[in-house]
């Protein structure tokens, strides 16, 4: 004989990324590491801007990127030609990185080994949102090719990031406009941080840094 | 297409909760979400489906998903509850602050929570 019991949980479904993702931003401040999530559409730049930073960081900060993608090595390839240490994650489907993928690769290394964590989550503007990586803040690029309402039509990753970075500013007045992209994304909330770039000319890039409180 | 990861969530807790009251079966899962949670109820399911396919514990389970009404909070005056009935139209999930007429809101999001579940306990 059974019988019928209802049992009030009152948990999240994410209660366990959530936790261990909390575990992973204790462990980092504790040992005074930073801890960047960058996010943004396939072909945004993101690669190229870690390039970027990477090129900057480098001579002063041991740096960890971890890049996440359905396949291939290409990523993380570019990314440690600049001097970082990097290591690639194939989802095989998954389309976004979470707090185990992280803590998998962050338990293959000494963490005291490197100052400055950065992941490059899996290209999309919609499944990374929801899924804490651990990293103290979130960053989303955006390119001024991907259309002026971009922001408009992704409002839930914007509103969780505290950077927007709007990227492929040299193409601006090229056909492309960059004004409404830094409008929505200053709309969306107004702390929000914007910073325009283009990795192809180097600009913007220090300002970027400092607005991720490093200094060189 | 996160939703297959967010089935294997609610399985993995759901799971736990039936070990510890030795149930040998679930009968529903009640989940709940604000309406921004990024989750499609068909692609839940049929995620949940596929995963539970070949376990016992979940033959026949009903898994229902309650849709919670909007929030948001003032980033002006902290009123925190309903948004204004002019909803977004200017700019999407920002709401209309009933207070103070502010639209610097947040969303109160309420990620997807699992609320209760029934279980077949033996006597």
């Amino acid at each position: 004989m059974t019988q019928e019991k209802k049992i009030t949980v009152k948990k999240p479904a994410y209660l366990q990324n959530d936790k261990l993702a909390d575990e992973i931003r204790e462990i980092m401040k504790s040992k005074d590491k930073l801890f960047f999530n960058v996010m943004g559409s396939i072909g945004a730049g993101k690669t190229f801007l870690l390039e970027r930073i990477a090129e900057k960081l480098t001579p002063h900060y041991r740096i960890f990127v971890i890049n996440g993608d359905v396949a291939t090595t290409i990523d993380a390839d570019r990314i440690a030609s600049k001097g970082a240490t990097t290591v690639q994650i194939n989802t095989g489907g998954g389309c976004h990185l979470n707090a185990k993928l992280i803590q998998n690769e962050l338990d293959k290394i000494n963490i005291d080994d490197y100052d400055i964590f950065f992941t490059e989550n899996v290209g999309n503007l919609i499944c990374p949102s929801a899924w804490d990586v651990g990293a103290q803040l979130d960053i989303v690029v955006v390119s001024i090719t991907e259309g002026e309402y971009v922001i408009k039509k992704h409002p839930i990753i914007f509103k969780g990031a505290q950077i927007a970075v709007i990227n492929k500013c040299d193409l601006d007045g090229l056909g492309f406009n960059s004004d409404t992209l830094v409008e929505d994304a200053k709309k969306i909330k107004s702390d929000m941080k914007v910073i325009c770039t283009s990795a192809k000319q180097i600009t913007g890039i220090d300002e970027l840094i400092a607005a991720l409180g490093i200094k060189i | 297409m996160h939703e297959y990861s967010l089935a294997s969530a609610i399985i993995n807790q759901v799971k736990q909760v039936a070990r510890e009251h030795n149930a040998t079966k679930v009968n529903k899962i009640t989940v709940s979400a604000d309406p921004y949670e990024m989750v499609i109820p068909e692609l839940l399911q049929d995620a949940f489906n596929i995963i539970t396919s070949e376990l016992e514990l979940f033959e026949g389970t009903q898994l229902e998903l309650l849709r919670l009404p909007a929030e948001i909070i003032c980033l002006d005056c902290d009123y925190k509850g309903k948004p204004s009935e002019e909803g977004d139209k200017e700019f999407a999930y920002n709401f209309k602050c009933p207070k103070c007429d502010s639209r610097d809101t947040h969303l109160n999001i309420r990620h997807l929570t699992i609320e209760t579940v029934d279980l077949e306990i033996p006597e």
